[in-house]
C-alpha cells in the first residue's frame, strides 16, 4: 500500500541535543492519525522536517510512495501551532494569496474559497480587514487557506485551540468530511477528547523516540486492565460477596437513583467477564455491565511515565 | 513555477505598499513640492530685486562732477553706472537728514568720505535693506568709478587707455583625452549634481532596506512566515520580498521623474504664456525675460538643473540603485530575520549602513578632488559604489570603470543575496531569545534552528 507520509528512521539534533531519534511511522491514505507527546518531544521538528522547514540530519521521508521534494511538499495542506495572518491585508484578498502560493490559479482560488467561507460561515468577511475580525475568525480564515487546494495530505498542529465547542465541532466535521474523501491527515493535538472523536490511528513521541503507536481502538482494547463499571439495584453486601476470588472492587459510589448503585471493579481473569456477570446476576439485579476501556489520556501519560521510569 | 511563486510574492509586496494611502499622497506631492521649490526660486530671483532709488553723497567730489546744463551732479564716469533695471542713482554734495531723503522717495543712501581711496569703506544706510544683489551691484558701480578717479588723479593714462592695458585671465578648461582636447571644468557644479544623486540614492537604500526589515519581523511577529515557508523556499521568499519591496521605490522613483516633468511643463507652459511672469505681474515688461529657461540660465541654482545630463544620470542612479539595493535590501533582510522586533533591529543595522553613510560623508570631499585614488577605490568597494560612483559618473568617468563598478556590485549583491538567504532560512522561525551577530553567523554557516 502506498502511504500518504511515510517516515523512516528520522534523525534530528540541534548542537549535542538530539531532537528526533530515528523516528518512523506511515499515514495511510484517507486515514487520521494522531501525532502525540508532551511538550519537547519532537513533534514540531518532525512536521516541519516534512514541510522542508527543517533538514533532517538522516532518515527518508516519502510522500504518497516518493521521495520527498519540495513539489511533494506544496501537495501538503499545513495549519502550523503558530499561525497568524497579515494585518495590513484584506481577508479575501490574503486568502486569494495563500491558495496561489500553493499552485492554484486566482478564478479557482476564488471559487474555492467562497466556497469554504460559506460553509464555514465567515463569507461576509471577504472585504474585511483582519483587525476588524475576532480570534475565532481568523482560525477559521487560517483552517480554510490550509485545505482551499484540496492537498492529499494534512498537517493541522493544535487545530481546535482557540475555538469555542461549537466552531470546533464545525472544524471537526470539516476534517471528518475531508478523510472521507481521501484526504489523509496527521493531526498534532494536546487535547486528547479530540483525538478520541477524530483519530483512527495514534503515533505518541516521548524523548525524540516513538514510544506507542497504532490504531486508537486497538491501543485502548490492549490498554484494558479488566476494569469493568457495574450499575445493579440490590445490597452492597450482597455484591461483594458475589464477587469473591473473580474479582476486586475498587468501590462504589452513593445511589445515583432510588436504591440504584454505582459500582467499579477489576476482574482478576480478564478473560471472563461473563462469568462475573453470571456471578453477580445471581445476587443483585444487574442493570448495566460495562467494559471500562482506557482513555487516550490515560495511555499517554501511562506511555510517557513508563519511558522516564526506563530512562531513569 | 518557482518563478511564479516569486512574482506572486513580488504582487503582495507590491500591492499592499503602493495601494497604501500614505504612499498615493507620498508620491504624489513630493515632485508638485520640488517643482514648486524650484518656481519659487525662479520666481523670486525673477521678482526678489525691487528697483531702488540710491542718493550717493559724494562730498569729498571724487566721481561727480556739477552739470552747468541741469544742475545737478553727474558721473565723471558715466559708463562706469551701466543702466540696471533695479537701480536708480542720484548724486550730491551734501545728504538732507534721513527722514528728508526718505521722503523724497530714495530708499538707500550710501556715504563715504576723503578717506575712501584709502580704507576703502562707506556706508550704505536705509531703512529696508536693498538685498544681497542689490548691495553687490551698488559696491560694483562705485568702486569702478573711483576706480575711474584714481586712474585720473594718480597716472598720466586716460581712461580708455587703463581700460585696454588692464588684463583679467580667463583659463578655459581643455581636458585631453583618447579623444584629443575636449572642454572640461565645471567639476564642481557637476560633482555637486552627483553628490545630489547619491545623496538620493543614500536615503532611498536605508528608507526601502528599513522597509524590508520591518516586513520579515512582522511576518515573524504575526506568525504568518511558517505558513509563507512550507509554500515557497525561503531565499525565493526573500528574494521576492526584496525585489516586490524594490519594485515598490522603483515605482516610486518613475513616478516621481513623470510627475515631474508633467509639473515642470506645465509651470513652464503657464510661465512663458506670461501668466505667472513675476516681471509681467509687476509691471516691468520687456525688461524682464519671459522664456522659463532664460530666466533658470541666469540664477546660479537652476542653471545647475539645466546643466545636468538627466538620461545618463538617471540611468546610472537606477543602475546603482539596482546593484546597492539588492546587496543592502539583502542585508537588512538578513538582519530582520534575526531580531525579535523593529527596535532590536534598528539597533543592528547602524554597522551595515556605516559604509553607506562614510562614502555619502566623504563624497562631499569628492567635489573637490574626483580623482584621488581613495575616492576611485571607494567607487569600486561594493560597499560604497552606489553612492561614490554617482559623484565620479557626474563629473566624468571612463565608462569601462562605471561598468566594472557596477558589475562588481551586481556579483557582490547576488553573493550577499546567497548568505542572507542563509541567515533567512535559519533565522525567521526563531522566535523569542537571544539575537545578535553570534547567532547571525552561525545561522550562515548553517547551524542553529
Amino acid at each position: 500500500m502506498t502511504h500518504a507520509l511515510d517516515i523512516a528512521k528520522l534523525e534530528k539534533a540541534y548542537g549535542p541535543q538530539r531532537v528526533l531519534k530515528g523516528v518512523s511511522f506511515s499515514v495511510r491514505p484517507g486515514s487520521i492519525m494522531g501525532l502525540l507527546g508532551p511538550n519537547g518531544a519532537g513533534k514540531s521538528t518532525l512536521i516541519r522536517s516534512v514541510m522542508g522547514i527543517v533538514e533532517p540530519d538522516a532518515g527518508t521521508i516519502r510522500l504518497n510512495g516518493e521521495a520527498w521534494s519540495r513539489e511533494g511538499v506544496r501537495g501538503i495542506g499545513y495549519l502550523p501551532e503558530e499561525r497568524g495572518l497579515y494585518k495590513d491585508m484584506k481577508v479575501g484578498e490574503q486568502a486569494v494569496y495563500f491558495a496561489r502560493l500553493k499552485g492554484m490559479d486566482k478564478a479557482n482560488a476564488i471559487r474555492a474559497l467562497k466556497a469554504w467561507f460559506e460553509r464555514l460561515e465567515v463569507d461576509g468577511w471577504w472585504d474585511r480587514k483582519v483587525t476588524d475580525i475576532s480570534k475565532g475568525m481568523a482560525q477559521k480564515i487560517q483552517f480554510i487557506c490550509t485545505v482551499v487546494h484540496k492537498p492529499s495530505l494534512l498537517i493541522l498542529d493544535e487545530p481546535l485551540s482557540g475555538f469555542d465547542p461549537i466552531n470546533a465541532r464545525r472544524i471537526i466535521d470539516a476534517v471528518r468530511d475531508l478523510a472521507a474523501d481521501g484526504t489523509s491527515i496527521l493531526l498534532s493535538t494536546h487535547d486528547m477528547p479530540s483525538v478520541e472523536r477524530l483519530c483512527d490511528e495514534v503515533v505518541l513521541l516521548n524523548g525524540g523516540e516513538v514510544v506507542l503507536s497504532g490504531q486508537a481502538d486497538v491501543l485502548r482494547e490492549e490498554g484494558w486492565s479488566g476494569e469493568q463499571e457495574v450499575v445493579f439495584r440490590g445490597n452492597d453486601l450482597a455484591f461483594t460477596n458475589a464477587l469473591g476470588a473473580l474479582a476486586h472492587l475498587d468501590g462504589i459510589a452513593p445511589d445515583i437513583a432510588d436504591g440504584v448503585r454505582r459500582a467499579h471493579l477489576r476482574l482478576r481473569d480478564a478473560a471472563h467477564p461473563g462469568a462475573v456477570l453470571q456471578a453477580l446476576s445471581q445476587s443483585v439485579e444487574v442493570l448495566e455491565f460495562l467494559k471500562v476501556r482506557p482513555t487516550m489520556e490515560s495511555l499517554f501519560i501511562e506511555a510517557v511515565n513508563a519511558t522516564q521510569t526506563e530512562v531513569a | 513555477m518557482k518563478g511564479g511563486l516569486v512574482a506572486t510574492v513580488i504582487l503582495r509586496e507590491w500591492r499592499t505598499r503602493v495601494l497604501k494611502r500614505s504612499f498615493i499622497i507620498g508620491t504624489l506631492l513630493m515632485p508638485f513640492l520640488s517643482v514648486g521649490f524650484v518656481a519659487g526660486v525662479v520666481l523670486f530671483s525673477e521678482g526678489s530685486d525691487p528697483s531702488h532709488t540710491v542718493l550717493v553723497e559724494d562730498a569729498p567730489g571724487l566721481i561727480t562732477r556739477l552739470d552747468a546744463a541741469s544742475g545737478q551732479y553727474v558721473p565723471r564716469c558715466p559708463g562706469c553706472f551701466p543702466g540696471r533695471p533695479n537701480l536708480q542713482y542720484r548724486f550730491v554734495r551734501e545728504a538732507p537728514s534721513d527722514s528728508a531723503w526718505q521722503a523724497d522717495g530714495y530708499t538707500v543712501l550710501v556715504e563715504y568720505d576723503e578717506a575712501v581711496l584709502q580704507n576703502k569703506s562707506g556706508y550704505l544706510v536705509y531703512e529696508t535693506s536693498p538685498g544681497m544683489m542689490a548691495k553687490r551691484d551698488i559696491e560694483r558701480d562705485l568702486s569702478r568709478a573711483m576706480e575711474h578717479a584714481r586712474v585720473l588723479s594718480s597716472t598720466d593714462l586716460n581712461w580708455e587707455a587703463y581700460q585696454r592695458l588692464k588684463l583679467e585671465l580667463r583659463l578655459v578648461d581643455r581636458e585631453v583625452s583618447e579623444a584629443g582636447r575636449t572642454e572640461g571644468g565645471g567639476e564642481e557644479i557637476r560633482g555637486g549634481i552627483g553628490f545630489l544623486f547619491s545623496a538620493i540614492l543614500f536615503l532611498v537604500l536605508t528608507v526601502y532596506g528599513g522597509l524590508i526589515m520591518r516586513s520579515v519581523v512582522e511576518e515573524k511577529s504575526n506568525r504568518v512566515i511558517e505558513v509563507l515557508i512550507a509554500a515557497v523556499k525561503p531565499e525565493a521568499l526573500l528574494l521576492g520580498k526584496v525585489l516586490g519591496t524594490g519594485a515598490v521605490a522603483l515605482t516610486q522613483l518613475v513616478a516621481w521623474s513623470v510627475l515631474s516633468m508633467l509639473a515642470f511643463s506645465t509651470f513652464q507652459l503657464f510661465f512663458d504664456s506670461g501668466v505667472m511672469s513675476a516681471g509681467g505681474a509687476m509691471g516691468m515688461g520687456a525688461d524682464v525675460p519671459a522664456d522659463l529657461l532664460t530666466v533658470m540660465g541666469e540664477n546660479e541654482f537652476t542653471a545647475i538643473l539645466l546643466d545636468i545630463d538627466w538620461g545618463w544620470m538617471i540611468a546610472s542612479t537606477i543602475g546603482f540603485f539596482i546593484g546597492g539595493y539588492l546587496l543592502y535590501g539583502s542585508l537588512f533582510a538578513a538582519v530582520g530575520a534575526s531580531v525579535n522586533s523593529e527596535q532590536e533591529g534598528q539597533g543592528m543595522v547602524v554597522p551595515i549602513i556605516m559604509p553607506l553613510m562614510f562614502a555619502y560623508i566623504v563624497g562631499s570631499g569628492a567635489l573637490a578632488n574626483p580623482e584621488m585614488s581613495a575616492f576611485t577605490a571607494l567607487s569600486w568597494f561594493p560597499l560604497t559604489s552606489p553612492v561614490m560612483m554617482l559623484v565620479r559618473v557626474a563629473v566624468g568617468v571612463p565608462l569601462w570603470e562605471v561598468i566594472g563598478s557596477g558589475l562588481v556590485l551586481l556579483v557582490t549583491a547576488r553573493g550577499v543575496l546567497w548568505v542572507a538567504g542563509r541567515a533567512y532560512r535559519h533565522g525567521v522561525l526563531h522566535t523569542g531569545g537571544k539575537t545578535g551577530w553570534k547567532l547571525l553567523a552561525q545561522w550562515i554557516r548553517g547551524h542553529g534552528g
